[in-house]
């Protein structure tokens, strides 16, 4: 058997607005191997936030099957998804997320944190060397508000990439961005790739989801098309 | 683990520095109001207890009651013609708590010197008075045992009647005219006693005091006197020493009820005092603990308001792999640190408050360590007690809606 790193069966969501009753995700398959750069794609209301949330163990599925790396993730509980989002996953986000009062250091620090080491000097030095693949080693000591919208991206995949995820996943990540920043962006991204990285891009830009060897399609919580870039 | 979290808490508390001071503010009052009260409390204690101290050592009254008539019985009956002079040295003998029981005899006269006359109390006694009461002599001299052999007609003057009688004069060799029941005495002025205030007898100073066989023998020609002074061996014994007296005169009067004599020490008036002080502290300990609780609301309040603002940052936090309890000790941190700090701060308001008090109350400046230590241990308990609740809030977020919030 193949090496999958994901690998979703049947995956359903449904929630509640009010009385009303969404089906967010009405049973959707698929597979992603390791080092493959997929796009998953789809307007608004297509469900690939929903999905995103699953994929990054941030939310529970109604039903339906979830293994990351060879693990059921639905059958974990708050704390190990909270590990498994720790070790497994880094999220670039379309908003940055970066903690405002603290240092780009500081940012790139807290998954350390939290994956437990508690060597500060060590947690420094791993947090630098990231910051400066990024091309930010001279911004260590800035706050995300001194520094331009590309720059916080940088430290946001800085951050997801400092505990060597077996996915990262990016929400969006040049919404927020000018297309020339945002190229840039997509350049650092598809480099992780060249490197080995396995990808999750979520976007509704076909231009920004072209950068990926295969896209998924989503409509209405399900899948549309599963597509081969050539 | 603990530095990193107190380091976080600190710096967010610092980042909204007016609102963590006015949040901290009910903390800083309650553990200062706290600290001040028993300071004052223990403080006045000290210094009322002290007085009681000066009014006498170790001192026990027994005085007869006046009987009430019933039934048609004569009033007066009373067991006041069984207080001799004789019964004193049994009370000693019998009584191994008490070391030492003076008599009195209290009278009252009208002075007269030159033109002057003053109506006032004249006790006669035995010179032991003099210690027994912790009483200083002015000038001259007291009453001695060769005035009470040789019924001495001379008198020494509390401060107070010496001044009303002599103003300026020094009276000591003076002569001073007693009317009493009609009849004139002469007495020569040996002594004027210094100002003492109130004591068990009432007050002093506005009394003269006379060898006690004068009183007895020529001015009342009474075999009985009017109370008994008597001293405990130690204070520690004095409660003993009232029981023991109290058997004494039970058995000698064959009096079961107490009705007629009464038994009076030092140690019923500093109870009375403490219970007096006990009350007082509890009252004004209740403030502070309310002032507390209410501080502690108010951290509460301002948590949550703080939860609700950083719902985004909880939101990375737990993308970034924080888990529930992570969350959770990040904000009762910062709640701890908030008391904790409010407690301190509290505990050099309170010494403040506690000395500017002393001075103005003119009372010993007491600090209790136990009161330091018991107003901060309170301080932490409410940080975690009022900041368990938002700081769970926080830790059971959503990471998703936490995510999304805006």
């Amino acid at each position: 058997m193949k090496n999958r790193t994901i690998r979703v069966e049947n995956l359903k969501k449904n929630y509640y607005l009010g009385k009303m009753k969404v089906e967010a995700l009405r049973g959707i398959s698929f597979e992603i191997d390791s080092g493959e750069f997929v796009s998953i794609m789809g307007p608004s209301g297509s469900g690939k936030s929903t999905l995103m949330h699953i994929i990054g163990c941030l939310d529970y599925p109604t039903g339906g099957k979830y293994y990351l790396v060879g693990e059921d993730v639905t059958k974990l509980d708050d704390n190990q998804l909270a590990i498994f989002r720790n070790q497994k996953i880094g999220f670039v986000f379309q908003q940055f997320n970066l903690l405002p009062r603290a240092t780009n250091l500081k940012n790139v620090e807290l998954p350390l944190i939290y994956a437990g080491i508690t060597n500060a000097r060590k947690r420094e030095e791993i947090a630098r060397k990231a910051l400066e693949e990024v091309g930010l080693g001279d911004r260590i000591a800035h706050r995300p508000n001194e520094i331009s919208g590309g720059q916080r991206q940088r430290v946001a995949i800085a951050r997801a990439l400092v505990n060597h995820p077996s996915i990262i996943l990016a929400d969006e990540p040049t919404g927020n961005l000018d297309s020339k920043t945002g190229l840039d962006i997509m350049k650092i991204i598809q480099k992780l790739y060249e490197e080995g990285n396995t990808i999750v891009l979520v976007t509704h830009e076909p231009e920004i989801a072209r950068y990926a060897r295969r896209i998924i399609h989503l409509k209405d919580g399900l899948i549309e098309q599963d597509e081969v870039v050539a | 683990m603990i530095i990193q979290g107190l380091k976080i808490a600190l710096e967010s508390l610092w980042a909204n520095k007016m609102r963590s001071f006015l949040s901290m503010l009910g903390i800083v009052i309650g553990v200062g109001a706290v600290i001040a009260i028993v300071s004052v409390g223990s403080g006045s204690t000290e210094s009322v207890t002290s007085n009681i101290s000066e009014l006498g050592s170790n001192m026990i009254t027994i005085s007869p009651r006046i009987m009430r008539g019933r039934f048609g019985q004569m009033s007066g009956v009373s067991s006041q013609d069984k207080f001799t002079v004789e019964l004193a040295n049994y009370m000693e003998e019998f009584c191994p708590s008490v070391s030492r029981v003076i008599s009195t005899k209290q009278i009252s006269g009208l002075f007269i010197y030159d033109d002057v006359n003053v109506n006032a109390n004249l006790v006669g006694t035995e010179p032991y008075f003099r210690e027994i009461n912790n009483y200083q002599i002015g000038q001259g001299r007291f009453i001695n045992d060769q005035d009470n052999q040789k019924r001495n007609q001379v008198i020494v003057l509390g401060s107070e009647l010496a001044t009303d009688l002599f103003e300026n004069d020094n009276p000591v060799g003076q002569k001073v005219k007693v009317n009493y029941q009609g009849r004139i005495f002469m007495f020569q002025v040996v002594g004027v006693m210094k100002e003492k205030g109130g004591s068990m007898a009432g007050n002093l100073d506005n009394q003269a005091y006379i060898p006690l066989t004068i009183a007895m023998d020529r001015m009342t020609n009474s075999n009985y006197i009017s109370s008994y002074i008597a001293q405990a061996t130690s204070s520690q014994k004095a409660p003993q020493a009232v029981k023991e007296l109290e058997n004494f005169m039970v058995k000698f009067l064959d009096d079961e009820d107490q009705e007629q004599f009464r038994i009076m020490s030092q140690d019923e008036l500093l109870d009375t005092v403490s219970s007096v002080t006990n009350t007082m502290s509890m009252m004004l300990g209740g403030i502070a603990a309310i002032s507390l609780l209410v501080g502690g609301i108010g951290i509460m309040n301002i948590m949550l308001v703080s939860v609700t603002e950083r719902t985004r940052e909880i939101g990375i936090r737990k993308a970034l792999g924080a888990r529930n309890k992570n969350i959770l000790f990040q904000f009762l941190m910062e709640s701890l640190s908030l008391s904790s700090l409010g407690g301190i701060a509290g505990i050099g308001f309170g010494w403040i408050a506690a000395y500017f008090l002393s001075q103005y109350g003119n009372w010993p400046f007491v600090i209790s360590g136990l009161s330091v230590i018991l107003a901060f241990g309170f301080a932490l308990f409410i940080g975690i007690f009022f900041g368990l609740y938002p700081a769970m809030k926080a830790a059971q977020m959503n990471p998703v809606d936490a995510l999304r919030y805006e």
